[in-house]
């Protein structure tokens, strides 16, 4: 017994000594399985586990195998985050300047710190004329240079619930005024109309634009970001007031602002809200997901947010635009591999995402060669046709902007400040930056 | 006749104390079991989210029981992802950090309130200022630092992080005790011409044995489910902890409500079960202690 | 004796490991903290000095003086309730039935990461089918509120959630406190007559003061600094409304990409927790004086 409680002081000076002289001479080799030493890897961060993403991250994987196969002597090591924790680590990365050599990045104000401090790699030469839907790379690029290659593209059509619909009598409006009537009889029967998350703000950003853009038709939001025009612009104004007359009406389910959208999708999903306005990746839910019930998936629509009566805006214009797109590390090793290897997978994510995952990608779709549920194609028809895409307000935003964006969005949805305000404090960020 | 009167008043107001009495307890029992209910409700709400699938956990009422139990969520969670690899790390790197961070501040705290030295009062207030800086502003100068010795993707950059973030949290908790402590034991034992290390490990470390599984319980419940140390330190597979597992069901714009729920659940059993040991270990500990004062 | 005790050897020897670990862990990113408090920077590209700029800055931002507010309450709130765990903590010392099993029960919480505990606060709070709103609108309270999207209430609201989250590691300390108490004592009170109230009044409480003191420091340093349930369950809306200082300043850092600002209300931040813990050693130690 007092043996052993002698070795244990012992034990305790042993220990810190290992742990100094592990800390001065470094560690083994950290991570590195299966490469050889004289293989070259490639590291790429991605957002896809294969627990929530099942098909995303096979569809990776076949990717990296057939790269791999292709490039003997390169290996692709994968690490994968969840969106939040994805964005916190890249932050810290990049500090460091230890970014991986392959990433993911979202569009615009998110990728703009890291194309300004030198960490993203310009990745025109890898764009093959025609192979993108026009717009999107442009989402990437800074000064005429593209930094970033899209992977996927979306837009936000107000997904409905027909069984809802057909129950009040209810048709797809066309106009701002026959939905504001349609708002008005789901209410009044206690059903809720609108199903919104505002607790991740730019789902409420999302109405916020519809309305800007078919009030002021599709500049006015953009040129107020770009310092073109104004917030103060009465389009604008105008839209914060019908935010404000749409909550008065009890248009959206109720604890908006405290509800994540992933709460928020709950009585849409359960047939208890009538009306939910989201991006197209939320199609699969729709569509093919065999976890939702065939008969919730074959009584849902979507239908084009609805033209205000004398605005400048058409029907045909859309809020959405590229998600996430890969980028490239400036400072990479094996930059020349990493951008062989984003070459390669934006070519067959675009031949595979959409059957194989659901996801629309960036590159062109032919919608003839493939089979796809009706409402894929509805959706990509919606997409050739349209007049415009708005790229998120929230994405298009520096992210000090964007920040102030999303809380006065939350203001604006609460009634805690009038339309007024809500214009007049962005007018004073969006100078503060310029 | 006043005798007996006396006696019968007082044996009337013992009744009547009983009677009050048995009534307070069954208000404090009433209170307590409550309590009891709203504290153990959680494990059994955590069970039924498990079995629940996304639909059913933003629909129902919380309380309700999932109507087609996913069992399928477990046998999910096992097969997709490693987390059986997860598991083995969240153990050891607990295990590890746990018994650094208790012995390591054991020793402080001994030498500060045992031992005579003039720097004791600075060194404690250094100890104790470790406790207010925000983890969020150490992310980025640990990350460098750890670069630098080239232990990112090391295990060690976690367990030695883990080590020092509970270490002034952990001396603060001894110190009350060990002031409290009687110190006559360990001055006998000296007055004894007992060393000043066996007086550590066999009168003092003993002695403080409640205290020590206290900490020992605390640090473990931190450590076991901290994420955002290893989240930054850590990329390969290999290394990564259950509470990293969980982020393998958080999609880009889909979570998979019910595997978290499995996945959180299959990560409290082990931490249960140690907490249920040590936790006895609080009580045994004095016994132990008072039979050798 | 006195020269065992003072051993210098024994003394580096127990102290410099732990020493030497939060000197390069800990206060290393206190130090950087400080510096890049004095720059203009985004965490990416080059650093500009800028003196006292973000600490000019600071002093004159509402925003940050209204989460230091909410911090400060969530301080107050949790020390106060202090009262309650020890309360607890003293009827499980005391000898009951099934203390034991009680203990053990009330301490589970304590078990269950952040992440679980958000999800459960958020469905107890659930506007429309959260347990709170049903229970007030089955005792007929209509229109029961949505406690986490209103701004008067969900401050409040997340308190009680915290406080709840904490239960258990204070009923530990104070449970292993009480039993630390040699029985012997307890004893001779209750033959001299003492109730369980004057037991626990003037002799345990006295006896375990030092632990009190701890806990006292712990509770509101750890409230200033409180981050994890704010971010995950309001992200500190809305509109600010639940914003606490950690929780504004990872907006900035890691939101705003306002790295240099960020770090100044981290440094700030570790200022105030300074100050703050000077103060309460100051005024517990003359309540000290007092007592004996």
């Amino acid at each position: 017994m007092l043996k052993k409680k002698a070795f244990a002081p012992m034990f305790v000076f042993m220990l810190s000594i290992v742990l100094l002289l592990a800390g001065c001479s470094g560690s083994e080799e950290g991570g590195g399985e299966a490469a050889n030493s004289d293989d070259k890897v490639v590291k790429f961060m991605h957002l896809w586990p294969e627990g929530s993403s099942k098909q995303h991250n096979l569809i990776v994987k076949d990717i990296i195998t057939e790269f791999e196969a292709a490039n003997q002597g390169v290996k692709v090591e994968t690490e994968i985050l969840s969106n939040e924790q994805y964005k916190e680590k890249l932050k810290v990365l990049s500090a460091s300047n230890e970014l991986p050599d392959v990433g993911m990045t979202w569009a615009a104000g998110f990728m703009d710190p890291y194309v300004k401090g030198n960490m993203f790699a310009p990745l025109d030469d890898l764009i093959e004329p025609d192979s993108f839907v026009s717009g999107t790379t442009e989402a990437y690029a800074v000064d005429e240079t593209t930094y970033g290659l899209p992977l996927e593209l979306n837009i936000a059509p107000v997904f409905y619930n027909k069984q809802i619909f057909e129950e009040y009598n209810l048709d797809v409006p066309e106009t701002y005024e026959e939905f504001q009537a349609i708002v008005k009889t789901l209410s009044e029967n206690g059903v809720t109309p609108i199903t919104l998350g505002n607790k991740d703000r730019w789902t409420g950003s999302m109405w916020y634009m519809y309305l800007a853009d078919r009030i002021g038709g599709p500049q006015v939001i953009t040129d107020a970001i770009n310092r073109e025009g104004t917030f103060e612009d009465p389009a604008l104004v105008q839209a914060a007031e019908e935010i404000q007359s749409l909550v008065d009406m009890d248009a959206f389910v109720k604890g908006f602002n405290g509800l994540s959208n992933d709460e928020a999708k709950g009585p849409f999903m359960n047939n208890q809200a009538a009306m939910y306005l989201m991006g197209s990746w939320e199609l699969p839910n729709y569509t093919t997901n065999e976890d939702v019930p065939q008969e919730f998936r074959d009584s849902i629509g979507f239908f084009k947010f609805p033209a205000v009566n004398g605005g400048k805006g058409d029907i045909n214009s859309f809020v959405g635009g590229p998600g996430v797109g890969l980028f490239v590390s400036e400072n990479s090793e094996v930059k020349e591999e990493a951008k062989e290897f984003v070459k390669f997978f934006v070519e067959k994510w675009g031949e595979r995402s959409v059957t194989g995952a659901g996801v629309i990608p960036a590159t062109k779709v032919d919608t003839a060669s493939i089979e796809l549920p009706q409402m894929y194609i509805d959706v990509l028809n919606e997409l050739n046709a349209a007049s415009n895409i708005t790229l998120y307000a929230d994405v298009q935003m520096s992210a000090a902007v964007a920040q102030e964006h999303l809380n006065l969005i939350q203001s604006l949805f609460g009634k805690e400040i009038s339309p007024e305000q809500f214009a007049k404090e962005h007018e004073e960020v969006l100078k503060a930056e310029e | 006749m006043s005798t007996i009167a006396q006696a019968n008043t007082k044996h009337e107001a013992k009744r009547k104390n009983s009677a009050f009495s048995k009534l307070g307890y069954g208000v404090l029992y009433a209170i307590l079991g409550l309590i009891a209910v709203l504290q153990i409700y959680p494990l059994i709400w955590l069970f039924f989210f498990s079995l629940k699938d996304n639909q059913e956990v933003f629909n129902e009422s919380p309380f309700s029981l999932p109507t087609d139990p996913k069992w399928e969520n477990y046998t999910r969670v096992w097969t997709d992802g490693n987390i059986g690899l997860y598991f083995f790390n969240s153990i050891w790197i607990t295990v590890t950090a746990v018994v650094m961070t208790v012995l390591l501040a054991s020793f402080v705290t001994f030498a500060i309130t045992r031992m005579k030295w003039k720097l004791s009062k600075p060194v404690l207030g250094l100890f104790m200022v470790g406790l207010m800086i925000p983890v969020h502003s150490t992310l980025i100068p640990l990350f460098d630092f750890f670069l630098k010795l080239n232990l990112i993707d090391h295990p060690l950059s976690v367990v030695l992080t883990y080590t020092a973030f509970n270490l002034p949290l952990t001396i603060m908790i001894l110190l009350g005790f060990y002031y409290t402590l009687p110190k006559e034991v360990e001055e006998a034992a000296i007055m004894d011409g007992c060393s000043i290390h066996r007086l550590f490990f066999q009168v003092t470390l003993p002695m403080t044995l409640p205290v020590v599984s206290t900490t020992a319980i605390i640090n473990m419940i931190y450590n076991w489910n901290e994420f955002v140390f290893i989240n930054t330190f850590i990329s390969s597979d290999q290394y990564k902890t259950l509470t990293v597992g969980i982020q393998n069901f958080i999609g880009q714009y889909m979570t998979e409500w019910g595997a978290i729920g499995a996945t959180l659940m299959i990560s409290i059993i082990p931490i249960l079960i140690a907490f249920l040991f040590l936790s006895n270990r609080i009580v045994e500990g004095i016994a132990a202690g008072s039979v050798k004062g | 004796m006195d020269k065992v005790m003072s051993n210098k050897f024994v003394i580096s020897l127990y102290v410099l490991p732990a020493l030497l670990l939060i000197l390069t862990l800990i206060y290393v990113p206190i130090v950087l903290t400080g510096y890049y408090g004095l720059m203009k920077w985004d965490g990416i590209g080059e650093m500009t000095f800028i003196g006292l700029e973000n600490y000019t800055k600071l002093i004159q931002d509402a925003d940050f003086w209204g989460s230091a507010y909410h911090s400060f309450l969530l301080a107050l709130f949790s020390a106060v309730s202090l009262i309650g765990y020890l309360g607890i903590s003293l009827i499980l010392t005391s000898k009951i039935k099934g203390a034991n099993t009680l203990r053990k029960i009330y301490l589970i919480p304590m078990l269950l990461s952040s992440v679980a505990i958000a999800q459960l606060w958020s469905k107890i709070y659930h506007p429309s089918n959260g347990m709170v709103n049903s229970f007030l609108q089955s005792i007929g309270i209509d229109n029961p509120p949505a406690w986490l999207a209103e701004p008067s209430l969900v401050l409040p609201a997340i308190f009680v959630a915290i406080i709840w989250q904490y239960a258990g590691f204070y009923i530990l300390i104070y449970y292993a406190a009480l039993k630390n108490i040699p029985e012997s004592l307890i004893e001779a009170a209750r033959i001299d007559g003492a109730t369980p109230l004057q037991i626990a009044w003037k002799i345990k409480i006295p006896l375990i003061a030092g632990v009190i003191k701890v806990t006292i420091v712990l509770a509101i340093v750890g409230s200033l600094k409180y981050f994890d349930l704010i971010y995950v369950m309001t992200g500190g809306g809305p509109n600010g409304s639940s914003e606490v200082i950690a929780s504004y300043m990872y907006q900035k850092a890691f939101g705003s990409y306002d790295f240099g600002y960020g770090s100044a209300i981290g440094f700030f931040l570790l200022l105030i927790c300074l100050v703050v813990t000077w103060l309460i050693r100051k005024l517990t130690a003359t309540k000290e004086e007092i007592q004996y």
